[in-house]
């Protein structure tokens, strides 16, 4: 009898406190517009993995974050997708007055949505804004070389610290805000409802579901065809794929390879573009032990099945490479040979070394694909090495790779990209004695690579990264496995050509009904 | 959890509830305590934030500078005490990937999984019900032989297989429910169901042994004897009688749906506080972690308050005499 009025009390208790909490669910939520289409062309719906972290383009610049607000903002640089040039956007012109001073000109007559003129002020704000410690900016580490940025009429004056030849390209991921209205509501409400000056506005959003945004009346570019946009957060692959069937949806971002054949087979559209991501082998040449020879290193590199890693693993959305750099980064050396599958030779390295049978401790996290890191170790094992998988999440991952006494084992497996299409934002990170990340040194190398980082002349800067990457396919204190596209599926009727910067500019998509 | 000291004074009968009320209140409040210590230390033994929200080629000097802007580089046992006044301030922190306060991502995702648990728990009771008590009557017959496998079937399926199949054949193939998302009303019923499916499964069971057992008792055979009808006896004798395991089933679901349904808001982009908690423990953001846990707990942790405070009250013999173990 006790015990049933215990029960009766709890189910009284339960049913008591989820009436009281439903009394709160009817406040809080914003209206929902996404299935009303706005007059004069389609709404696209786009299945993004996750929801921007942020709609302020001064704070996150993940790749969701950046899928939306980089539509209601305009860039001051642009990179033009076929030359991989820079090209002219908000800025028209700019020239270097000396080696560290920059000035743009900004283009006239450009709004935001709330009616306000786009200056040269507001550019330097954007910069400042990033810059500065307490708005706690993820970004910031992107714009540190900038020493000031000011705004006077249409010329936009930024000052490095030291010559940047990087400037530029960070300069294509700065989005531009209104000085005046950030100032006026302040950053947390800025970030909950953004004013920019893009080809789309920002209309509604509902938090970790979905935000929309509609064609800007008074963009100073060309007209989008798409007239709505609904980005939806939809985290299960499966489910992004069943949304494209269904026709919930017409584009998802982060399609896995082995998605690839049920979208064809659906008929859907399958578009992808090599990106500057890379995916690598990075050894500890300090505590490595077997790896701290470079024979062991050679005959590692030597091991690995690149082009099953391509093809079977990836399903041919990935690319040979020569070196830890992608094709796109600037400074990647066409010289070099690929590297070679040869396990012949690498059995032969290890003997020679000694180290046969060994056991090496390969690190990596559950964020990559266990089945290259199984495959790797498997290729490893057969030349003669016994390899230990250790995976632990992300953040251990790094403490334990970054870590300065150099004692996460003697392989990593990793993705890279700078978002920067520069060999500086790689080579320099992953080698130059004393990063967090680098496990190796070398004089030699690390001479090419600070000067390659404060000349500006390309050519020259072209020849020290041959030099400096020559020096690497020597000592071999990584290997690029291959470079990562980015894939996405789409419906038939949607035309999208994605690109190396994962720009997802809607402006430049057509949807036909 | 044994209650010896007010067993004397039992004389009189207000004190010892009082009293009861007290010790109750007060366990509540030290296992709440103990969450949140133990959440704070948890999180802070699972790796730095600041590596993840820094960008990769950022140096250590700007991972530091990222550390110093989310007060992670002050001694952990500073940082204890910086939350726990924060925290009696009401302030659950603020988050360091979406820029909010905690407290506000929180209440923002509450209201879609509170729908989400009622909707879910209708059907449980519905389906769980009608099932055990149809599976109880027919025993050995056809309602038995038909319901049994399909109520196997909920209890054997996970959600993100049942999830799947779900969208596959009401979204993809006959286009009539949306697949995901919550833009319409038809939005909640394909998650309520996948939902539900587990523990509709559970409550059939239970309500199908308890009404075998009620069946076999004496005052169900006298009932029978006088004439009375199947429904009468379902309506008059049964559920009251059935009612008491079934609630206690259903009062634990309750706690446990509201705590976030991860896998099922994960597979219908249902941005319910299960999609938050998923989103938060991969950032490290701790704050939000923090805060969603604490919740979490104090739903628990009320629930059993209010069941000991009603107990005490209905029968205030179990505020003075000790209780059994179990």
């Amino acid at each position: 009898m006790r015990a049933h009025l215990r029960f009766c009390a709890a189910a009284v208790a339960a049913v008591a406190l989820a009436s009281g909490l439903a009394a709160c669910s009817t406040s809080g939520t914003p209206g929902s517009s996404a299935s009303s289409s706005t007059a004069g062309g389609p709404t696209l719906t786009v299945d993004l993995p996750s929801h921007p972290a942020s709609l302020d383009p001064g704070l996150q610049y993940d790749t969701e974050s950046y899928s939306v607000y980089r539509n209601i903002f305009d860039q001051l640089v642009h990179r033009d997708p076929t030359t991989e040039q820079v090209v002219p956007w908000l800025a028209t012109s700019w020239k270097q007055d000396n080696s560290t001073t920059w000035t743009f000109n900004i283009r006239k007559g450009v709004k935001f949505s709330n009616g306000e003129p786009l200056t040269a002020a507001d550019a330097a704000f954007s910069i400042e804004r990033i810059l500065t410690p307490s708005f706690a900016s993820q970004q910031e580490a992107n714009f540190s070389a900038i020493a000031s940025a000011t705004g006077t009429g249409d010329t936009l004056t930024i000052k490095t610290k030291y010559p940047s030849p990087t400037l530029l390209t960070y300069l294509t991921t700065l989005s531009v805000v209104p000085e005046a209205y950030v100032k006026k509501v302040g950053n947390a409400a800025f970030n909950l409802h953004p004013v920019g000056s893009g080809p789309y506005e920002y209309v509604s959003s509902i938090p970790g579901s979905q935000v929309v945004v509609k064609r800007n009346p008074d963009y100073w570019g060309a007209k989008p065809q798409i007239a709505q946009v609904v980005f939806r957060a939809v985290p299960d692959i499966a489910t992004r794929i069943a949304d494209l069937q269904s026709g919930e949806a017409q584009i998802a971002d982060s399609i896995t390879p082995d998605s690839v054949a049920q979208l064809k087979s659906a008929n859907l559209q399958v578009l992808s573009a090599p990106t500057e991501r890379v995916s690598y082998l990075a050894f500890n040449t300090i505590k490595g032990g077997p790896t701290n020879n470079t024979s062991v290193r050679k005959a590692i590199s030597e091991s690995i099945n690149y082009s099953a890693l391509i093809n079977d693993l990836e399903k041919g959305y990935a690319q040979q490479v020569n070196s830890v750099a992608t094709p796109l980064n600037f400074g990647y050396p066409k010289g070099l040979p690929d590297y070679s599958y040869n396990p012949t030779q690498a059995k032969q390295l290890i003997k020679a070394a000694g180290d046969a049978g060994q056991t090496v401790i390969m690190a990596t996290s559950p964020t990559y694909d266990p089945t290259i890191v199984q495959a790797i170790q498997a290729d490893i094992q057969a030349v003669g090495l016994n390899v230990k998988i250790q995976s632990t999440d992300q953040a251990t991952y790094l403490e334990k790779v970054q870590s300065p006494s150099h004692d996460w084992g003697s392989i990593r497996f990793g993705q890279w990209s700078c978002s920067c299409l520069d060999a500086d934002g790689v080579a320099y990170p992953l080698f130059h004695t004393g990063t967090i990340w680098s496990s190796y040194s070398n004089t030699a190398f690390d001479t090419l690579v600070d000067k390659a980082r404060e000349t500006l002349d390309s050519s020259t800067r072209l020849s020290l990264y041959a030099q400096a990457y020559g020096i690497l396919a020597q000592d071999v204190p990584g290997i690029g496995l291959f470079q990562i596209d980015a894939i996405y599926g789409a419906s038939q009727k949607l035309q999208f050509k994605p690109d190396a910067q994962q720009d997802f500019f809607v402006a430049d998509m057509k949807l036909s009904s | 959890m044994t209650t010896t000291p007010w067993r004397r004074s039992g004389a009189r009968a207000w004190l010892p509830i009082t009293r009861y009320l007290g010790a109750r209140i007060g366990q509540a409040v030290i296992a709440l305590f103990g969450v949140t210590t133990a959440v704070f230390f948890a999180l802070r033994l699972s790796g730095n934030p600041a590596l993840l929200l820094a960008p990769q080629n950022a140096t250590q000097q700007e991972i530091n500078q990222i550390s110093q802007q989310l007060g992670l580089n002050v001694p952990v046992w500073r940082q204890y005490l910086n939350y726990l006044g924060n925290l009696l301030h009401g302030n659950l922190g603020y988050s360091y990937v979406q820029h909010e306060p905690a407290l506000t991502l929180l209440t923002q995702r509450l209201p879609y999984t509170i729908n989400l648990t009622l909707a879910a728990l209708a059907i449980t009771i519905v389906f769980g019900v009608g099932a055990g008590m149809i599976m109880a009557l027919t025993r050995g017959g056809w309602g038995e032989r038909i319901l049994m496998p399909v109520v196997l079937a909920g209890q054997a399926m996970p959600a993100f297989w049942t999830g799947i199949l779900l969208i596959l054949v009401f979204s993809v193939t006959f286009h009539w429910l949306p697949s995901s998302g919550d833009n319409t009303g038809t939005s909640l019923i394909l998650p309520a169901i996948t939902l539900a499916s587990l523990s509709a499964a559970t409550v059939a069971r239970i309500t199908r042994g308890a009404v075998l057992e009620q069946l076999s008792r004496d005052y169900v055979r006298t009932a029978r004897s006088k004439g009375a009808g199947t429904w009468r006896l379902i309506w008059r004798h049964l559920l009251r009688n059935v009612s008491v395991p079934v609630l206690t089933v259903l009062a634990l679901e309750t706690a446990n749906l509201l705590g976030g349904a991860v896998v099922t808001e994960e597979i219908f982009a249902w941005p319910g506080i299960g999609q938050l908690t998923i989103q938060s423990v991969n950032d490290r953001d701790f704050p939000v972690v923090q805060a969603i846990v604490i919740f979490a707990a104090t739903i628990y942790i009320v629930i059993n308050l209010v069941t000991d405070v009603v107990y005490g009250f209905i029968d205030p013999r179990i505020a003075v005499a000790p209780k059994e173990a179990g």
